[in-house]
């Protein structure tokens, strides 16, 4: 267990180490620099020169990356081009609507899904599974947006009954402004993550070991929590690392539609204006984040079940 | 074939091939679109909030919206499926190693942060987008490929096939290529609904194309507010992209329980 833990943790540092030079790389050297995106329009050429050295893009690039990743290991993630702060602040204000949305949904999505899997892993091909199962395969088949924009004129525009936008102030503050949102997230991940446990609820019941355990007389709800459940609950863990993919996705798009100052949107922002050092920081924080959360899974799944091997 | 089987079948294919036909037929029907006011309801479906006719953008919007998902999978599969099948059939531990494990590091990347990083630089380029949601398709497919290859490519009859001293090429696409074709076939029908979402949400944000593009995913973003005074600007669009979705996945569900049944595994 301890070796493997090690091991993982291992992957994890190397996948650190290519990642922040990837990071680097891709937001560097992308065709023109910051100094000409922004301002070959209102500057002349050796205007243009003046900045770049001031910005330090007239240095070799392996110069600058070890400048870059120098400063980022003590927290400096460069100064944005945009409101000439620095992306650090960017990062810390807008982080806060990001995890409140994003827990929030977590904490719906996660009992909603393991209760909704075994439910109907338990009742294999039966009515109630087939009706879930086809619900839930139709529900993720519809784009995040699609969603969104429909709640969005039937319950904010057409009744009037939620707000449609953030308007300023805490979200925790106003949990009306979250239903929607949360709503929206709710939908493709609950469908993925419960058929996960579904699929490992059905898996499981059909093993040996239940057999063996039921002719052993092992009472059914002890079967079901001890015996079932964990192995059921790996391809739903493995599941919601990649859930966070599409979290992530279904967040970005949340966060433009209800205009909630979020992560994305800021990532958003940044894209739009070309602003490579708050693209490059906010994009380094969340694949940190990606990356965490794969390794936190892939431990936890060993932990469930140790003879699972996640690293090959 | 038996996926067909049924009525849920051919419901699933009729999803599937309205919006293809559409987007592959539409822009050469003769369509005659006339512009008018904003949200109006001149014309068969209206008029989007710039005046300009929806049926007319519907015809020519599907394109990019389904043809830039199609792209990103066949380049995905041509560089994930060539590295998988290398790596399951060398002999050389190395080079499988040495093939599969940078992919690992790229797997749990976020793919909307690859696609903004590439869409900083390439801005409302359909190519860039399409190239960068190949990339991040490229490590799940070499994964999947080299998996499902293993077996066959160690199995006796690749042995067989080298001491009658067959090509490489002979070997690798002729047999290990082929007992492949199951598992990419189940998987097909998830990644392209999958690669369909994500050019959808690109291009929906905006990171992708332009605002004004005819294509759907950009349709709904642009009309979201008229939704109400012009429905159809938004939700045709929308059903569109939906129902293409829908009855892919459900024909990729139907396929994966029938390969689950031939195999004869617990599904």
């Amino acid at each position: 267990m301890r070796s493997y833990a090690v091991q993982r943790a291992g992957l994890a540092v190397v996948q650190l180490a290519v990642l922040s030079v990837l990071v680097f790389v891709l937001t560097s050297l992308l065709p023109g620099d910051a100094a000409e995106m922004r301002f070959t329009e209102t500057l002349t050429p050796s205007q243009v020169a003046a900045l770049r050295a001031e910005l330090g893009l007239d240095q070799p690039p392996a110069e600058r990356f070890v400048h870059w990743l120098g400063n980022v290991l003590t927290g400096d993630l460069g100064t944005s081009l945009i409101s000439g702060g620095p992306v650090a602040d960017i990062v810390r204000d807008s982080i806060g609507a990001t995890l409140v949305l994003t827990l929030t949904t977590l904490a719906v999505v996660v009992p909603l899904a393991v209760a909704l899997g075994i439910v109907m892993g338990t009742r294999e091909n039966g009515g109630l599974d087939r009706a879930i199962t086809s619900v839930t395969l139709a529900l993720s088949a519809i784009p995040d947006f699609v969603i969104a924009v429909v709640l969005v004129a039937v319950f904010a525009l057409k009744l009037g009954w939620l707000p449609a936008t953030w308007v300023g102030g805490d979200l925790l503050a106003s949990p009306a402004l979250l239903i929607l949102p949360v709503g929206v997230l709710l939908g493709r991940t609950v469908c993925l993550l419960s058929r996960q446990v579904r699929a490992g609820t059905v898996a499981a019941l059909n093993a040996e070991y239940v057999t063996q355990a039921r002719r052993l007389g092992v009472p059914r709800r002890q079967l079901l929590l001890r015996h079932v459940l964990p192995n059921a609950a790996v391809p739903g863990v493995q599941e919601l690392a990649r859930t966070g993919d599409t979290l992530l996705g279904g967040v970005l798009v949340v966060e433009a539609i209800f205009a909630i100052p979020g992560f994305a949107t800021a990532l958003v922002d940044g894209v739009e204006t070309r602003d490579v050092p708050t693209v490059q920081g906010l994009t380094l924080v969340l694949a940190v984040a990606a990356l965490l959360i794969n390794l936190g899974a892939d431990l936890v799944c060993n932990r469930l079940v140790p003879r699972t091997e996640a690293l090959r | 074939m038996s996926v067909l089987r049924g009525a849920a079948g051919w419901v699933a294919v009729a999803l599937c091939v309205v919006p293809l036909a559409v987007a592959v037929l539409g822009p050469f029907l003769p369509y005659d679109a006339r512009a008018g006011l904003p949200y109006s309801s001149e014309g068969l479906l209206g008029t989007d909030g710039l005046g300009r006719d929806v049926l007319g953008l519907l015809l020519v919007g599907g394109r990019t919206a389904l043809g830039m998902a199609f792209g990103a999978v066949v380049m995905a599969y041509l560089v994930g499926g060539l590295v998988g099948l290398t790596a399951a059939s060398t002999r050389h531990r190395w080079l499988d190693e040495a093939m599969m494990r940078p992919l690992d590091v790229l797997l749990p990347l976020p793919s909307l942060l690859v696609i903004s990083v590439v869409a900083v630089g390439w801005q409302a380029s359909a190519p860039a987008i399409t190239v960068a949601v190949a990339m991040v398709n490229v490590p799940t497919v070499a994964r999947l490929v080299r998996a499902a290859a293993l077996d066959a490519a160690s199995g006796p009859v690749v042995e067989a096939l080298r001491m009658q001293r067959e090509s490489w090429f002979t070997i690798q696409l002729g047999y290990v290529g082929r007992s492949v074709l199951g598992p990419v076939a189940a998987d097909l029908g998830t990644r392209i609904t999958l690669a369909v979402f994500l050019v959808a949400s690109v291009n929906f944000l905006g990171l992708g194309l332009s605002p004004t593009a005819p294509d759907w995913a950009v349709s709904v973003s642009r009309n979201r507010e008229g939704l109400l005074l012009q429905p159809w600007s938004v939700l045709a669009p929308a059903l569109l992209l939906v129902s293409f979705t829908l009855g892919f996945n459900l024909l990729a569900d139907r396929l994966v329980h029938r390969s689950r049944r031939l195999v004869g595994s617990p599904a």
